[in-house]
C-alpha cells in the first residue's frame, strides 16, 4: 500500500491546469453567452409549449421567417459569386488601386449597419442620388423586399470574399499550370481544377453569409418599411414583438434563429475537414 | 487572354441576373395581398391595439356589407417621428396616424399631404389621452406629481423627444402643468420654475426609448422607478398584469390629441373613396366607442367617455391650445426650451 502512494503523485499527464482551465472557460461563457441563450429558451417556452407552437405558427412570423431565408439567399447567391470573382481578379492581378479595392471591399465590417440602411436610402430613396431619377418611372428599390436584399448584400459583402481571398492567395499555382500545358483553356482550368480546390472554402463563405444576412438588423429596419406580413423579416419581427411587451412571441422567433444559426456552424464546423479533404 | 477574363464576367452577369428575376418569383405572398382591396396604414406606437383588434375588423365588415369587396389592412407601427420620416422616405403608407400635429405638418410641407386635414370631422383629431405618470406598485418613491420626478434618487423612462411623438406630448405636461400650477399659486405663470423642474426631471431620465411603446416594453421588464406615458399604456399595463403598476395622475395635465392624415401622393384614385370612407368612419360613434374600449378617449362623443370607469378624473386637463397651438409650441417649448435649455445643459 505504501508503494501506491508515491505512484499516485506520480501519474503522468494529470494536469491540474487542464479541468481547471476548462471549468475557467466555461464559467466565463456562462454569463457572457449560456445564460443569455438560455434565458430566450426560457422565455420562449415559459408559457408552455402550445403557445410556443401558437407564436412560431403566426401567420406574421412565418411570413417573417420566409422572407428573411429567401432575402438571405439570394443576398448570399449574389455575395459568394462576386466574393468568387473579386478574389480571382485580386489575387491573380496585380494592379494599380489592388490594394485599395481590397481595403474597399472589407469596408462593410466596419460600418454600423444603420449607416448601410441609410446610405442605401440616401442612393435609392425617392430623394437619392439614382432614386430621383427613377421614382418618376415607378420603379422603387427602397420598402420592398429587394430593399432586404440590397441592405443583406452590403452588409454581408466581405464575408465570402474574405473566406474564399486567403485559399486563393495560397493556392498551389501548379496544378492549374498542368491543365494548361495539357490544352485546357482558361475556363476549363478554372471549373475543373481550380474551382474544386475551392469548395471548402466556397461552402463556408456561403454559410457565413447566409447566417449573418439572416440576423441582419440595423440595415434592414431603415430600408424595409417594417410591414409585417409583406416587408417585416424575422428580426425585425422580434423587434416589434419585444416593443409590443409580447416577450414570448419575440423569443419563439429567436429561439428558431438561434438553433438555425447552431444548426449552420455544426455543419461549418464538421464539414469543413470533409470539404478540404481532396 | 483578357477577351476570355471578359466572357467569364458576362456569363456570370447573365447568370445573376437570371437569378435576380428568379428572385421576385421566389418571395413568399404578402399576406394582405391575397385578394381584395388592400390598405397600408402607418400608426405611432399605442395605435396597434385599437386599430387590429376593433376598428379594421369592424370597417372592413361595413365596407363588405355596403360594397361587397374585401378590404385588408396592413400596418407598421413605431415612434410618430419615426413613421413620419419613413414615410417622407418614399414609404408607401396610403394614411398616418400621428401623436401630434406637427408631423402631420411636416408631411405637407413635405408635399405628401395635400388635403386639408382640418376638414375631417373634429379637425382631423380621432382621439385623446392625458398623460400620466407610472409607478411600481406601493409608490415606494412617493411621487404624487411631475416635480416629485426631479426628486435626487428616482429612476425615470422617458422616451426620446426625437423618434416619439409621446415623448414631446410628455415635455410638454411637465412644462404646461408647472406654469398652470405657479400660475394658480401666484396668479403669474412661472416660466423659470417650469424650466428648473423640466431640467430637474430630465436629469433623472436613464434611458430614452425610441417610443412610447417601446419605453413601457422596458418599465415592464422591471428597469427604472417611474415612467410617463399615455393612460391608455397605463391601463393595458394594468390589465395584463405582468408587472404590477400604479399610475399617478398629476394635478394638471395635457391631454394628447391625434390626428389622421391621409398620403394623397400614395393614394390611387381607385382606393380614394375607400380611404375617405376609412378617416369618416374613424369619427362615428361606433368607431369612437371602440376607441374608448381601448382606453383612449372619445373626441366628439364626451358621453363615450363615462363608459369607461376606469379613465381617470382630472382635476385641471389642458391641450395644446395652452401653448398657442403646435405651430408655436414646438419652437417654443420643444426646441426653444427643451432642446436648447434642458437636453444642452
Amino acid at each position: 500500500m505504501s508503494s501506491l502512494i508515491p505512484t499516485m503523485r506520480h501519474v503522468r499527464g494529470f494536469d491540474v491546469a487542464r479541468p481547471l482551465s476548462i471549468g475557467m472557460l466555461v464559467f466565463m461563457m456562462m454569463p457572457l453567452v449560456f445564460l443569455p441563450l438560455a434565458s430566450i429558451f426560457y422565455f420562449g417556452t415559459i408559457q408552455g409549449l402550445d403557445s410556443f407552437w401558437a407564436a412560431l405558427t403566426a401567420p406574421e412570423a412565418v411570413f417573417a421567417l420566409k422572407l428573411s431565408m429567401v432575402t438571405s439567399f439570394w443576398a448570399t447567391v449574389f455575395n459568394v459569386f462576386f466574393g468568387l470573382f473579386a478574389a480571382y481578379v485580386l489575387s491573380r492581378y496585380n494592379f494599380w488601386g489592388r490594394n485599395a479595392l481590397i481595403v474597399t471591399i472589407s469596408l462593410p465590417t466596419a460600418i454600423p449597419t444603420a449607416v448601410a440602411g441609410f446610405a442605401l436610402l440616401l442612393l435609392w430613396g425617392p430623394y437619392g442620388i439614382l432614386g430621383r431619377y427613377l421614382a418618376p418611372h415607378g420603379i422603387q428599390t427602397m420598402f420592398t423586399a429587394g430593399a432586404i436584399i440590397l441592405a443583406n448584400v452590403f452588409v454581408t459583402f466581405p464575408l465570402a470574399f474574405g473566406v474564399i481571398k486567403p485559399v486563393f492567395d495560397t493556392m498551389s499555382r501548379s496544378l492549374e499550370e498542368a491543365s494548361a500545358t495539357i490544352g485546357a483553356t482558361r475556363i476549363q482550368t478554372f471549373w475543373h481544377v481550380t474551382l474544386p480546390s475551392l469548395r471548402g472554402a466556397i461552402v463556408s463563405g456561403a454559410l457565413l453569409t447566409f447566417a449573418r444576412a439572416v440576423g441582419e438588423f440595423g440595415s434592414t429596419i431603415l430600408v424595409s418599411g417594417n410591414l409585417a406580413g409583406r416587408t417585416q423579416s424575422a428580426p425585425l419581427y422580434i423587434f416589434a414583438k419585444f416593443n409590443e411587451g409580447q416577450i414570448e412571441a419575440a423569443n419563439a422567433i429567436a429561439i428558431v434563429l438561434a438553433l438555425f444559426s447552431f444548426l449552420i456552424f455544426s455543419v461549418l464546423f464538421f464539414a469543413r475537414d470533409w470539404l478540404d479533404v481532396d | 487572354m483578357w477577351n476570355r477574363t471578359f466572357n467569364g464576367a458576362v456569363c456570370t452577369l447573365i447568370s445573376l441576373f437570371g437569378l435576380a428575376l428568379l428572385t421576385v418569383s421566389c418571395l413568399p405572398t404578402p399576406i394582405a395581398e391575397r385578394g381584395g382591396i388592400n390598405l397600408t396604414v402607418y400608426g405611432f406606437s399605442i395605435m396597434k391595439e385599437s386599430l387590429e383588434k376593433s376598428i379594421y375588423p369592424a370597417f372592413s365588415a361595413k365596407w363588405k356589407l355596403e360594397h361587397g369587396s374585401e378590404v385588408n389592412f396592413t400596418s407598421s407601427f413605431a415612434g410618430s417621428e419615426t413613421i413620419t420620416n419613413q414615410i417622407l422616405q418614399g414609404v408607401k403608407a396610403d394614411i398616418a396616424i400621428l401623436s401630434i400635429e406637427r408631423d402631420a405638418d411636416r408631411l405637407k410641407q413635405g408635399g405628401f399631404v395635400t388635403s386639408d386635414w382640418h376638414a375631417f370631422p373634429n379637425k382631423g383629431i380621432v382621439n385623446k389621452t392625458p398623460f400620466v405618470i407610472l409607478v411600481r406598485q406601493g409608490n415606494p418613491k412617493g411621487i404624487r406629481d411631475f416635480a416629485d420626478l426631479g426628486k435626487p434618487g428616482v429612476k425615470l423612462i422617458h422616451p426620446d423627444p426625437v423618434s416619439s411623438g409621446g415623448a414631446q406630448w410628455s415635455v410638454l405636461g411637465i412644462y404646461g402643468s408647472e406654469l398652470i400650477k405657479s400660475e394658480k399659486e401666484s396668479g403669474e405663470p412661472d416660466p423659470a420654475r417650469a424650466l428648473q423642474t423640466l431640467r430637474a426631471v430630465w436629469k433623472n431620465v436613464i434611458s430614452t426609448p425610441g417610443s412610447a411603446r417601446e419605453a413601457r416594453t422596458q418599465f415592464e421588464t422591471g428597469y427604472g422607478d417611474a415612467l410617463i406615458t399615455y393612460e391608455l399604456e397605463g391601463l393595458l399595463m394594468k390589465d395584463s398584469q405582468k408587472t404590477p403598476v400604479e399610475i399617478i395622475v398629476p394635478q394638471a395635465t395635457i391631454l394628447s390629441e391625434h390626428p389622421a392624415v391621409v398620403i394623397d401622393r400614395n393614394v390611387s384614385a381607385a382606393n380614394r373613396p375607400i380611404v375617405d370612407a376609412f378617416i369618416q368612419y374613424l369619427s362615428t360613434e361606433e368607431a369612437q366607442r371602440a376607441f374608448v374600449k381601448h382606453h383612449f378617449r372619445s373626441i366628439s362623443f364626451e358621453n363615450l367617455n363615462l363608459e369607461n370607469q376606469r379613465l381617470a378624473r382630472i382635476e385641471r386637463e389642458f391641450t395644446i391650445d395652452y401653448f398657442g397651438g403646435w405651430p408655436r409650441a414646438y419652437p417654443e417649448v420643444i426646441e426653444g426650451v427643451f432642446k436648447n435649455q434642458v437636453q444642452r445643459k
